[in-house]
């Protein structure tokens, strides 16, 4: 990858979606800040606020939030060839 | 043209593949992901040879033994249609965003089931703004909240149980008069002090502004309000049988009608697993069924 894009995934630990996005991340060697919302309420509040929703995963990438694990916009986002 | 195309990936496909695999069978499996409905259950303590364990890592086993065996998978599919024109299935969906079909003498359809809704007024506008079928996923987020579940299967019982250890309140609203799952689960939910049962209650409408707010039910021909933030649905699933050809016999629920040889009314066309009206959606039951099937599609084959 050319670029490095900045990454930032708000989970929590028994959701198998942010599991798949997490291991989706780790096998396309895209580096990525973990979030666990079921501890941090101060991210969670933050996540609320920036999707405008509740489920979890949202994954930031570059300040553009995805909602669940959206294979295709994520890869469109991080430029990865589909 | 492949001899077999394997239409989902979780416990009864997965079964399939490898049934399929070791015969040297020309196919592929086309699936949204690895893993389906398995992947998303929680504790698996039912499974033969394995004690205790979760959906998530049961499903990763599954794709190691399709990976052992080289199968091929295409995931990230949806299939929209299948048909039969001649001897040959055409399969067709996207991937990715992109067009994909594929041609097979014959299909294995293993595409399990999702979450029903409630079909009430406003349940789709509050999806993840307090509305959620998942509540291991977005449980969590419901700290000190006052939350609702819905159902009286076992599924519904387990997330009130994991509810009430995040939430403040939670109320269990059964549309039955009892309670269809576990009894010990029952036993644990009665023994819970801030879990609220409402039994004979039927959802009506949800309603709050960005999020959810409030949630009405019916109970005894009188509309009740409750102030909660999250509603959990869990009231039984439906199965991914939109997409088989107009041959296929299904019974009132969408499910898609099997003999004990995991053979639908269209030749060459079997089905496996909780897409089918087998009585039991259990995972060990599933894999069976995806063997059968699997066998079943290879006996055709020899045959045909």
């Amino acid at each position: 990858m050319a670029e490095q894009k900045k990454v930032k995934i708000y989970s929590t630990p028994s959701c198998v979606y942010c599991k798949m996005a997490k291991e989706f991340f780790a096998q396309s060697n895209v580096e990525f800040e973990d979030v666990n919302v079921g501890v941090d309420q101060e991210a969670a509040q933050d996540m609320i606020k920036k999707s405008g929703q509740m489920g979890v995963p949202v994954i930031e990438i570059n300040g553009q939030m995805v909602i669940g694990f959206d294979k295709e916009r994520i890869m469109e986002l991080l430029n990865l060839k589909k | 043209m492949l001899d077999l195309i394997i239409v989902g990936s979780s416990a009864a496909g997965a079964a399939a593949g490898i049934w399929a695999a070791r015969r040297n069978l020309k196919f592929k499996i086309i699936t949204i992901d690895t893993g389906g409905e398995v992947a998303l259950s929680g504790e698996v303590s039912n499974y033969p040879g394995v004690i205790e364990t979760n959906g998530f890592d049961l499903a990763k086993k599954f794709k190691e033994h399709l990976d052992y065996y080289k199968v091929d998978i295409q995931t990230d599919s949806d299939v929209k249609e299948i048909k039969k024109e001649g001897n040959v299935f055409i399969i067709s969906g996207t991937q990715l965003g992109k067009n994909f079909e594929e041609r097979s003498k014959v299909i294995v359809l293993a595409t399990g089931s999702k979450s029903k809704h409630l079909n009430v007024p406003n349940e789709k506008e509050f999806y993840h703004k307090g509305v959620s079928y998942c509540t291991v996923c977005d449980g969590p987020l419901f700290k000190d909240k006052v939350v609702a579940t819905i159902g009286g299967g076992n599924s519904a019982l387990e997330s009130a149980i994991m509810l009430s250890s995040i939430a403040k309140k939670v109320y269990l609203i059964n549309k039955n008069p009892e309670f269809k799952g576990e009894k010990i689960l029952i036993e644990k939910i009665k023994n819970l002090p801030n879990i609220e049962i409402i039994n004979g209650a039927l959802t009506q409408e949800i309603k709050g502004g960005n999020f959810v707010e409030k949630l009405v039910y019916e109970k005894e021909g009188r509309l009740n309000e409750l102030n909660v933030e999250g509603v959990f649905i869990h009231i039984g699933m439906v199965p991914n049988s939109q997409m088989v050809p107009q041959d296929v016999r299904k019974n009132d629920l969408g499910e898609v009608e099997i003999n004990t040889k995991c053979e639908t009314s269209l030749l060459g066309f079997f089905a496996a697993g909780d897409v089918t009206n087998v009585p039991y959606k259990q995972i060990a039951i599933a894999t069976g069924q995806g063997a059968c099937a699997a066998l079943s599609a290879i006996s055709y084959l020899n045959s045909h």
